[in-house]
């Protein structure tokens, strides 16, 4: 009898831990993924996911190839550099604050900072360097952190994008939280982002082609024609969240720094492309 | 018959039932109070739609309209247990749908 229950007992930890233990890494995240759009869009070359529904869509992207002619983001990112190279009143500069003067590092945004224990988006540094050389912050979603945002990101245009998971259980649950932001339903309307971007992309919903999970920061910040202007990623999540009835959260908040860092490391290898404009 | 005392206990027993039963105005704070805390309990997974109707009924009970406040406050509280039913339900629920589970 004692036997058997010994017996029974081996064979629960031996299912349990397993359990346990399940749980996939970022990197095999990223792969799985890749995989499942490959699948899924086995035309579509994968450097292509980061124009969104431009590469979906023969229409939208006849439309979008003559508006590169003159994109609609040239004065922005003009203004953007301007304000990027002139001092602050104390003297320094943006480039004080980033690694290469900031120049070329929009690839490697955003990232875990290991002392801080917190994620580190790009408009983040932006804020945090001006308050540090007693400048007052920008507002966050568009506007002049968009235009300098979007001049740092056309200097990395064509880097491959570069987010790292560091071996760290923090950096880990804030990967995690963002994965699990991303898949989970919210609002009236009882949508997830993958709703749309895992389980829809390609298919209109209304007068909008849904873009595919893979490639969607690569070209942030964006000039949508419906804003008319440039606008952050942060602003286009509170977007999102807003049209499925869910309460947006506030740009920068720690659920939506941790939805940017899962939903980056899932383009990684692609490259940068912003700012670029979409309807 | 002593007629004052009679006066006084007619008035007594009428103002029980009154003093018994709130006025519109505590009714419709008790049920805004409980949208508004179930609405929070929601956390991240607010709705726009309880926020509206919180706001409305707000609205209304600032003009007097006591009725339509509670009306409002009601479907706050409605739309607040459902958001909260779905907080509950996708921590779990969202990793039969994510890839690499």
């Amino acid at each position: 009898m004692l036997k058997a229950k010994v017996i029974l007992v081996a064979i629960g930890v031996a299912l349990a831990v397993p359990q346990a233990q399940a749980g996939s890494t970022p990197e095999e995240d990223r792969k799985e993924t890749v995989e499942y759009f490959k699948q899924m869009f086995p035309d579509v070359a994968i450097e292509e996911f980061v124009n969104g529904q431009y590469a979906l869509d023969e229409d939208r992207r006849s439309q979008w190839e003559s508006m590169q002619d003159f994109p609609p983001y040239e004065f922005a990112v003009a203004e953007g550099q301007e304000m990027f190279e002139t001092p602050f009143a104390n003297g320094k500069t943006y480039a004080s604050c980033f690694e290469n003067g900031g120049i070329g590092v929009r690839q490697n945004y955003p990232y875990f900072d290991t002392e801080k224990n917190e994620v580190i988006t790009l408009e983040l540094a932006i804020n945090r360097c001006r308050e540090a050389n007693g400048e007052e912050p920008l507002g966050w979603k568009k506007g002049a952190i968009a235009s300098i945002s979007a001049y740092m990101a056309s200097t990395s245009q064509g880097k491959p994008i570069s987010i790292k998971v560091p071996d760290d259980p923090d950096a880990l649950a804030a990967y995690q939280d963002g994965k699990e932001f991303y898949y989970s339903r919210r609002g009236q309307l009882n949508f997830s982002c993958a709703s749309c971007h895992v389980q829809n992309p390609g298919k209109w919903i209304r007068a909008d082609l849904l873009s595919p999970t893979i490639g969607q920061p690569a070209n942030f910040p964006v000039h949508r024609s419906k804003w008319g202007e440039l606008g952050t990623l942060h602003r286009r999540f509170a977007g999102c969240n807003n049209n499925v009835r869910a309460e947006p959260l506030p740009a920068q908040s720690e659920e939506y720094r941790n939805l940017e860092y899962f939903l980056t490391y899932m383009s990684n290898g692609l490259p940068v492309v912003g700012p670029a404009t979409r309807p | 018959m002593n007629k004052p005392l009679l006066t006084i206990g007619v008035l007594l027993a009428l103002s029980v039932p009154l003093a018994a039963q709130a006025g519109p105005k505590e009714d419709f704070n008790d049920l805004y109070a409980k949208a508004q805390s179930t609405h929070k309990d929601a956390g991240t997974f607010q709705w726009t739609v309880t926020s509206d109707r919180l706001e409305a009924a707000k609205t209304a009970a600032a003009d007097g309209d006591y009725e339509k406040a509670e009306a409002m406050a009601n479907e706050a509280l409605k739309l607040a247990e459902e958001s909260v039913a779905q907080r509950k339900k996708q921590q779990e629920a969202w990793r039969n749908v994510a890839i690499g589970n």
